[in-house]
């Protein structure tokens, strides 16, 4: 799993960085790194089996009191 | 410009569809019909009527600010931080929308048809295929949209028809049983569902006749609410309320019934076709946003070196939540409030306000 997970990304980064590079368009190459950087923080975690938080429970908690009408 | 390409006004409707219908049809039956019983068909009109509302206060705001889209104006109307920040936020309901309509598509796929298969597979593939479609840009997806999606909704029709035989009208007496709040508790999920049509904001400055937006945006609401009242009609009026509203994917079931003269029978294969194409559609549409919105929010000049990144945080994200009942009932109470409140009539309704009060943007509206 995390084998494949690291030929994903090394895959995908071969696929934009040299172009990216040659067009010296560095700002969309940093939102580029920044994106995967996400990515990989939320996918290799889960890749080995750790359990991350689910962001829809925050969000179940923050609109508790409206969601409680809709029951 | 980001976008080169325009799209017209007949593909920009088709693709508001394909924004609101698949998931609407798979997954708000259940919820609805739980809510209003018998009732639900009162509740799609209801929602139907909140959808347009929307969509006239999306187009309005939109057509004040042309050839900008909605994260260009909120800070052009809110000032530079506070419409970064709206814009952020946008950006997440984009990421995080995306997700759970990776989930409903996955876990329909694996529990309806494949349970051996992991659940990841199908994540995996369908963003492949997305993320292909979005990289060739807005044009490329509204013409395969435009190819496909009048082919599904006939056959949605046709099977539609096919059922008539199974319906029986007295299941949906007695009407107004259910009092006027579970009704609107019941439109409440389709509503959200409807106002999906807040992307549309981020297309208009595409459109090559951007001034019949407002057009656009309630022809494919109409459409919208006119299938889903016919698909609640035929689950209500085949299995009837107490049954309908224990499945899970009761017009999966409603297609399954179907059989003629023990001939024309298993026609749920072509109601797989309509949701692998219906939600690959949905998906591509929100992931689009997601990676435009991105790259506007930065001020960079391509948004294509994003999808790819975009990509795996959806599957990632999407890979968070995988239990049905749970995502099911996050759909039925949560997302009403975060989606419907907040980013499809909240906001909205804010900047329209704003823009009003500090006199921004021209004419409309």
């Amino acid at each position: 799993m995390i084998v494949l997970l690291i030929i994903l990304f090394a895959g995908i980064i071969l696929l934009e960085v040299p172009g990216l590079v040659k067009k010296k368009m560095w700002r969309e190459l940093a939102a580029f790194a920044a994106y995967l950087a996400i990515g990989m923080a939320l996918s290799i975690p889960q890749a080995l089996g750790i359990r991350l938080p689910n962001p829809s429970k925050a969000i179940e908690a923050l609109f508790k009191p409206v969601a409680e009408l809709l029951k | 410009m980001l976008e080169q390409g325009k799209i017209d006004s007949k593909q920009a409707i088709l693709l508001l569809i394909s924004l609101v219908l698949p998931t609407a049809i798979l997954t708000a039956p259940a919820i609805t019909v739980k809510q209003a019983a018998q009732d639900a068909w009162l509740s799609i009109i209801v929602a139907t009527m909140a959808g347009l509302l929307i969509a006239a206060l999306v187009t309005g705001l939109s057509l004040r600010f042309p050839g900008k889209t909605l994260l260009e104006y909120a800070e052009e109307i809110l000032g530079r931080l506070p419409g970064k920040m709206v814009g952020l936020l946008y950006i997440w309901w984009f990421l995080h929308g995306n997700a759970l309509i990776l989930d409903e598509y996955a876990s329909f796929l694996c529990s309806a048809l494949m349970p051996d298969t992991p659940v990841i597979v199908f994540f995996v593939f369908v963003t492949v295929v997305a993320a292909l479609a979005v990289y060739s840009g807005l044009e490329v997806l509204s013409r395969f949209n435009q190819l496909f999606l009048p082919l599904v909704l006939g056959l949605l029709l046709v099977v539609f028809l096919l059922a008539a035989k199974d319906m029986e009208v007295t299941r949906l007496l007695p009407v107004f049983d259910k009092d006027a709040a579970a009704i609107l508790k019941g439109a409440v999920i389709p509503a959200s569902w409807f106002g999906e049509i807040v992307i549309f904001a981020l297309l208009i400055p595409f459109l090559d006749r951007a001034e019949e937006a407002p057009r656009v945006a309630v022809t494919a609401i109409l459409i919208c609410g006119l299938y889903l009242l016919i698909c609640i009609l035929v689950v209500v009026m085949i299995f009837g309320p107490h049954v309908s509203a224990r499945w899970i994917f009761p017009t999966f079931n409603t297609i399954r019934v179907v059989s003629i003269a023990n001939f024309l029978e298993r026609l749920e294969s072509i109601a797989i076709a309509v949701w692998m194409f219906g939600g690959f559609a949905k998906i591509g549409i929100f992931y689009y946003a997601a990676a435009l919105s991105s790259a506007q929010w930065l001020g960079l000049k391509d948004y294509r070196p994003l999808v790819a990144p975009v990509g795996v945080v959806l599957v990632a994200l999407a890979a968070l939540c995988r239990n049905i009942v749970e995502l099911l009932n996050f759909l039925a109470t949560a997302w009403p409030p975060y989606a419907l409140g907040l980013f499809e009539a909240g906001i909205p309704l804010l900047l329209l306000v704003v823009a009003r009060a500090r006199g921004k943007g021209g004419r409309g509206a």
